[in-house]
């Protein structure tokens, strides 16, 4: 641009550049969000394909006649090692063990949250900071001591099978896998909870006290019905973790029928009978994936609108 | 004995001292202000009556019981906080009716109370709005009612006005002074606003640093302070306070005021007390409020010993209901308070009158009221 240029030429040509900013911006995030997308439309679309489709077609074409077979398949009759039961058993592990275990963590981060804001006591930073820490350990770290503990525990539960008829869980798989998800996720748990906690007015809690509410009705009354926006933050981060986790699934519930959906999966994928069925793997893995989406879609339009009521509280 | 008293009352949070040592006491229906500027310990003594604060040493009573060690909803009190401190979750009903509900009251009797508090603050409408729905006029009134359905001994409330725009926090210093007068509750009320302190109290305590300056009535406080911080503390504008010395001249003593590249004003003091004399030739702080340095014509009629003399008016502020002059005596900005539609001009020499019965001084080493 010359030194003389008149101002409407300016104008013209801060325009032009913007324009061309935004090509290069839009570009960009739509060339990333391709890339990012791919796999997942190669998943659904080879899902819906017949396997002589995808032997002999393209792996990007829509298929040419849609079939619900593979997922079928996947649900009920895929086999996972020499058993082929199809992954619905699996499937119903994973909802047995993901539930109790963002239900208690979650519960348990409010409370520590709760306590560590509004009843301090003496050394409450050392305690947070050590629960911090606990963010900060890798999950391969504790799969040994871990692993130790629950056969302890296991084993006491055969004490009690013995003394009382009734085991209370302890040694069952699925309640180990929600101890070690709960121990694990108290660290984030409490973390989201107390910083939210942290901006949460004291006066409330003070004037509740006046009011004679006890510890646990200011818990249940006051503090939970106002924490809705970091209650589905907690509940999504924890979901996706404990859902997608496979580390602590196979380390502790690895084999037979207590394998939740992740390693499950894994031994359909592992598993060689002559042709490897992508489909029905492809359909399988969708199957695994769906939950945290769902949960995802659901739980996004509460956080947004816990967000909106959080801003006009005033 | 006395409704409220608070008897030796310290609190320590480790090492330091936040509260050193409180009498003060009240009577029944009566309203006593906690004035003071911020930190001075207002807020945590009214935190220990209300028992969300433990106190270290000392005792509070009330009505003849001594509650100190009650946990707060055993002392039947009720507080009104600073935020109002509202249940975003719960409705003006819900929020009104929590305590009773806590406390296990039937519901049939819980609506009829919250019924008669809603006629009382004119809340009726609002009851089934949630807190976000209110205006700050609006909250203040549910959380007036929240305090006065349970109907307590004691009320109290920690800067209730503070959120309030200006015009508001008037109507609602009224609406409590009309509450007060017509419930007839015992109140404590803490504020950092002096106007707020002189026009609801009964009774002040003036703090600072965690020890009451001054206990008394508005009237004492305003017109008797003890010391330098609460004559410059209450009053608005605030009290002129200007160094000056005794001299004595043949019969009685007179107060000198140096003046910049002016001859410095010597008012007599006619009648002093002899207490004053003890301060001859030595410096002291004289203390006179606008109100009691005014026009000749503007003064008052019947006060006994009114001294005039002419000074140099640096700027005039016409207020509407009253016109603001600041003059330089002792090296400070005095202002003299004329009536409305005084005749002065800004840059020019006017007498004004002293009125010296009106008049305190303050020991400066000690800050102490000499007289």
């Amino acid at each position: 641009m010359s030194a003389v240029a008149s101002p409407a030429g300016q104008a013209a040509s801060g325009a032009r550049a913007r324009t061309l900013n935004r090509i290069v911006i839009y570009g960009l995030l739509a060339l990333f969000a391709i890339f990012y997308l791919m796999p997942l439309f190669v998943m659904l679309v080879t899902s819906f394909k017949t396997m002589d489709e995808i032997q002999n077609g393209n792996m990007l074409s829509l298929p040419h006649a849609p079939t619900f077979a593979p997922w079928i398949k996947a649900w009920s009759e895929v086999c996972s090692g020499l058993t082929c039961v199809g992954m619905k058993g699996y499937f119903w592990n994973s909802i047995k063990m993901v539930l109790p275990a963002v239900l208690i963590s979650t519960l348990l981060g409010a409370l520590n949250g709760y306590v560590l804001t509004k009843w301090r006591f003496r050394g409450h930073t050392l305690v947070f900071a050590m629960m911090l820490f606990a963010c900060f350990i890798p999950f391969q770290s504790v799969l040994l001591p871990m692993a130790t503990i629950l056969g302890s525990l296991g084993r006491f539960g055969v004490t009690l099978q013995n003394a009382t008829g009734f085991n209370f869980g302890l040694g069952n798989s699925t309640v180990n896998l929600v101890f070690v998800h709960v121990v694990y996720g108290l660290g984030f748990t409490t973390l989201f909870f107390r910083n939210y906690y942290e901006a949460f007015p004291t006066e409330l809690v003070k004037a509740a006290q006046v009011d004679g509410a006890s510890f646990f009705q200011i818990f249940r009354r006051i503090m939970l019905p106002n924490s809705l926006p970091i209650i589905v933050v907690t509940v999504i981060y924890q979901f996706t973790n404990i859902w997608n986790d496979f580390l602590f699934a196979s380390a502790y519930a690895g084999s037979g029928d207590v394998m939740p959906m992740t390693v499950a999966l894994n031994n359909v994928v592992n598993t060689s009978t002559g042709v490897v069925e992508y489909n029905v793997n492809m359909a399988a893995a969708m199957i695994a994936a769906l939950p945290t989406l769902i949960v995802y879609v659901v739980a996004g339009r509460y956080f947004v609108r816990g967000l909106m009521a959080g801003a006009v509280k005033g | 004995m006395a409704f409220l008293e608070i008897d030796g009352l310290k609190k320590r949070f480790g090492n330091v001292e936040i509260l050193k040592g409180i009498n003060v006491e009240l009577e029944k229906g009566g309203f006593l202000v906690l004035v003071g500027p911020s930190g001075c310990g207002k807020s945590t003594l009214l935190n220990t009556i209300a028992g969300l604060e433990q106190i270290t040493e000392g005792e509070i009573r009330v009505d003849g019981r001594a509650i100190n060690d009650l946990h707060p909803s055993k002392r039947d009190i009720a507080m009104v906080f600073q935020s109002y401190a509202l249940y975003p979750n719960m409705t003006v009903a819900g929020n009104i009716a929590f305590g009773m509900e806590m406390r296990g009251v039937p519901a049939a009797e819980r609506q009829a109370a919250i019924d008669k508090v809603a006629k009382i603050l004119q809340i009726g409408h609002l009851l089934n709005r949630k807190p976000s729905q209110l205006s700050g006029g609006q909250r203040q009134r549910v959380a007036m009612g929240r305090a006065l359905v349970r109907d307590p001994k004691l009320f109290l409330f920690d800067e209730p006005l503070s959120n309030l725009d200006a015009k508001l926090r008037v109507d609602m210093r009224i609406e409590i002074k009309r509450l007060h007068a017509t419930t007839g509750t015992t109140i404590v009320y803490v504020t950092h606003d002096q106007i707020e302190a002189m026009t609801l109290a009964t009774k002040i305590a003036v703090m600072r640093d965690g020890e009451v300056q001054q206990f008394g009535t508005p009237a004492e406080i305003y017109n008797n302070p003890t010391n330098i911080f609460v004559a410059d503390f209450m009053g608005s504008p605030a009290m002129n306070l200007i160094p000056a010395k005794i001299d004595a001249n043949g019969s009685g003593l007179s107060v000198v005021l140096d003046r910049e590249a002016r001859q410095p004003i010597v008012l007599p003091m006619s009648g002093a007390p002899s207490g004053l004399a003890a301060f001859k030739d030595k410096p002291v702080i004289f203390g006179v409020r606008p109100e009691a340095l005014t026009d000749p014509e503007g003064a008052e009629r019947n006060a006994s010993n009114i001294a005039t003399a002419d000074c140099h008016i640096e700027v005039v502020e016409p207020a509407g209901s009253d016109t603001f002059a600041v003059t330089n005596l002792g090296g400070k900005g005095v202002v003299a308070r004329l009536r409305a539609d005084a005749n002065i001009q800004p840059g020019t020499s006017t007498p004004l009158a002293f009125n010296l019965s009106k008049a305190v001084f303050f020991d400066p080493a000690t800050e102490k009221r000499i007289l």
